[in-house]
C-alpha cells in the first residue's frame, strides 16, 4: 500500500514538472503522437477515446489505441494506473462491476463491443481472458478443457448425448490434446487427464488455465500478469508460451514486470498514474529511447 | 540503488578517460624530450591500466545482469561497454609510443625526424580525445560532431608526415653519413608511431560516436 502511495505521489510530481517546461497544449500534442502507433494492416481491436469511472473515480482517460493482429501487446505501469481496467475492458469484463462507468468505442474487427446487442457469451468466446493467479476448476484436467466448449455447444458428451444419438467423445479428446498441447502442457498430463486439476503445480495450473481459454478457439487472449504467481521456470514457460501464441492469438498482456515485457512483447503501452496512456511503441523503442520523460523516469526507476 | 551503479559507472568511465589521456600526453612528453625514465613508469603502469580496464568492463556486466537497465541507463551502460575498450587501446598505444621513445634515445637518431611534427600530431590527438571525454561528462552532442570532424584533418597531418620520412628516406638513401641511412629501423619505427597517432583519434572519433548515440539514440557518428 505504501509503495502504491509514493508512486502515485512521485508521479503526480513527474506530471507537474513536464507541465511547467511544456505548455499544456504542446504536451497533450505530443502525447498524440506518441501514443498513436504505426503498424501495417487493420487492427485487431480498435480503441477510441475510452474512458472508466469507478463511481467518482476516473480510472481511464481518454485512452485511444489500435492493438495489431497476431502479436503481443504489453501493457505496463504502476498500481492503479488502469492497465487492468483498460485490460478488462477489452471483453467486457467491467460490465460486472456496478459502479463502473464506461464511455468511449472498442471495436474488435471494426464491429463495436459495447454495441447493446453484442453477445456478451460470443464476445468472451472470441476474447479470453487468463488471470493472475491460476484458478482451474475443481474438477479433472479434461474437464477443465472440455468445459467450454460444452458450454459453448460445441461438442455434447455423457449420458443425455448418448441417449440422444450424439458423442462427440472423439472431437472432446481431440480438442483436450490440441489445447494441452498448445498450452504445452500435453507431455506432463497426457497420462492423468482424468485427475484433478487441483493437483497440478502452480505452473501446470495456469498453463491449463492457457488450455482452457483455447479449448474454446478465441482469437484474442487477454492476460492480467498471468506469471506473477509462479517461480522464474513456470514463468519462462508461461513467456516461451505467450510468444508462441503469438503466432496464431492476439494476446494483450498486462505485466508488472517490465523485464517480461521486454522480453515477450512486439510493442509496449505505457499507462501513467491517472489512467492516462503515456506512450505506446515498439517494445525496443519504449525500452531504448522512449519519447517522453515520465516513461523514461518510470522504466528506469526514477520518478520526478 | 541501481541508479546510483549507473551514476557511478559513468563517473568511474570519466576517470578513467582521464588517466588514459594523461598516460598519452606522458608518452609525448618521453618522446619529445627523450626521456627513457617517464618512458618506463608509463610502460611499467599499462598493467594498472589493463587491470582498471577489466574492472571497469566488469562493472559493466553487473550492471546489465544486476540492474537490467533501461532507456537512458541502458544506452549508458551499453556506450560505456565500448568506450572502454577505444580508451584501453589508446592506453595501449601510449605504450608504444613510450617505447618507441627508448627506442630514439637508443639510436640516437630521434633528432633526424624533427621535421616530422610528432609532438604536435600526438597533441592534435590528444585534444580530439579531451573533446570525446569532456562530450562523454557533459552530454554535449554538439562537441561529438566536432571530435568526428576533426579526424580527417588528423589522417592529413599523419599521411604528410608519412609522406616527409619516406622523402627523406629516399633522397638521403645514397649518403652513407646520413643518420637516417645508418638507422632505417628507426624510420620503421617513427611510421608506425604516425600510424598509432592517427589511430588514437580513431579511438577518439569511436568514444565521441558512442557518446553521441547515448544521449541521441542516434548512430550517425559510428562509421
Amino acid at each position: 500500500m505504501s509503495e502504491t502511495i509514493t508512486e502515485t505521489e512521485t508521479a503526480t510530481e513527474s506530471t507537474t514538472d513536464s507541465a511547467q517546461t511544456t505548455s499544456g497544449e504542446s504536451q497533450e500534442r505530443l502525447r498524440e503522437e506518441w501514443t498513436h502507433y504505426r503498424f501495417d494492416g487493420p487492427p485487431k481491436l480498435s480503441v477510441e477515446d475510452l474512458n472508466v469511472w469507478y463511481g467518482d473515480d476516473h480510472a481511464l482517460k481518454d485512452v485511444s489505441m489500435d492493438i495489431p493482429e497476431k502479436s503481443v501487446t504489453a501493457l505496463i505501469g504502476p498500481s492503479g494506473c488502469g492497465k487492468s481496467t483498460f485490460l478488462r475492458c477489452l471483453n467486457r469484463m467491467n460490465d460486472r462491476i456496478n459502479i463502473a462507468n464506461i464511455e468511449g468505442s472498442v471495436e474488435l474487427d471494426g464491429s463495436e463491443i459495447y454495441d447493446p446487442n453484442t453477445n456478451l457469451v460470443e464476445l468472451r468466446k472470441r476474447v479470453g481472458m487468463v488471470f493472475q493467479a491460476p484458478n482451474p476448476f475443481p474438477k479433472s484436467i479434461r474437464d477443465n478443457i472440455s468445459y467450454g466448449p460444452r458450454k459453448h455447444g460445441d461438442i455434447e458428451t455423457g449420458l443425455l448425448a448418448r441417449l440422444l444419438g450424439r458423442d462427440d467423445k472423439d472431437e472432446e479428446q481431440e480438442i483436450v490434446e490440441r489445447s494441452l498441447k498448445q498450452a504445452a502442457l500435453w507431455e506432463e498430463v497426457s497420462d492423468r487427464l482424468d485427475d484433478n486439476a487441483l493437483g497440478l503445480s502452480g505452473g501446470q495450473q495456469q498453463r491449463l488455465c492457457i488450455a482452457r481459454c483455447l479449448a474454446v478457439d478465441p482469437e484474442v487472449i487477454l492476460m492480467d500478469e498471468p506469471a506473477s504467481a509462479l517461480d522464474p521456470i513456470a514463468t519462462s514457460k508461461i513467456e516461451d508460451l505467450i510468444e508462441e501464441l503469438a503466432e496464431d492469438y492476439t494476446v494483450v498482456v498486462v505485466t508488472h514486470n517490465m523485464q517480461q515485457a521486454a522480453r515477450i512483447s512486439d510493442q509496449t503501452a505505457v499507462f501513467l498514474t491517472g489512467g492516462e496512456l503515456v506512450e505506446y511503441d515498439d517494445t525496443d523503442k519504449i525500452f531504448e529511447n522512449p519519447e517522453s520523460q515520465r516513461v523514461e523516469d518510470y522504466i528506469t526507476g526514477k520518478f520526478g | 540503488m541501481a541508479e546510483d551503479r549507473v551514476e557511478s559507472l559513468r563517473a568511474d568511465v570519466i576517470a578513467f578517460g582521464r588517466v588514459v589521456e594523461g598516460r598519452f600526453r606522458q608518452a609525448l612528453t618521453a618522446v619529445d624530450t627523450f626521456d627513457p625514465e617517464l618512458a618506463d613508469e608509463i610502460i611499467d603502469g599499462d598493467a594498472e591500466i589493463n587491470q582498471r580496464y577489466l574492472a571497469l568492463e566488469g562493472e559493466c556486466i553487473d550492471c546489465f545482469a544486476l540492474g537490467q537497465p533501461v532507456a537512458g541507463d541502458l544506452r549508458l551502460v551499453t556506450a560505456a561497454f565500448k568506450i572502454l575498450t577505444d580508451l584501453e587501446r589508446i592506453a595501449d598505444l601510449a605504450t608504444n609510443l613510450a617505447a618507441l621513445a627508448e627506442t630514439l634515445v637508443g639510436d640516437d637518431t630521434g633528432e633526424t625526424f624533427a621535421a616530422v611534427p610528432l609532438v604536435e600530431i600526438g597533441e592534435f590527438a590528444a585534444a580530439m580525445l579531451d573533446d570525446a571525454l569532456h562530450a562523454f561528462a557533459e552530454g554535449d552532442a554538439e562537441l561529438c560532431k566536432g571530435v568526428a570532424s576533426r579526424d580527417d584533418r588528423l589522417n592529413e597531418r599523419c599521411a604528410a608526415a608519412s609522406a616527409t620520412i619516406i622523402r627523406q628516406l629516399v633522397e638521403y638513401s645514397g649518403e652513407a653519413d646520413s643518420p637516417i641511412a645508418a638507422a632505417p629501423a628507426a624510420a620503421r619505427e617513427v611510421l608506425v608511431l604516425v600510424r598509432d597517432l592517427e589511430r588514437v583519434g580513431d579511438h577518439a572519433v569511436n568514444v565521441a560516436a558512442r557518446t553521441y548515440y547515448m544521449f541521441e539514440f542516434d548512430d550517425a557518428l559510428l562509421y
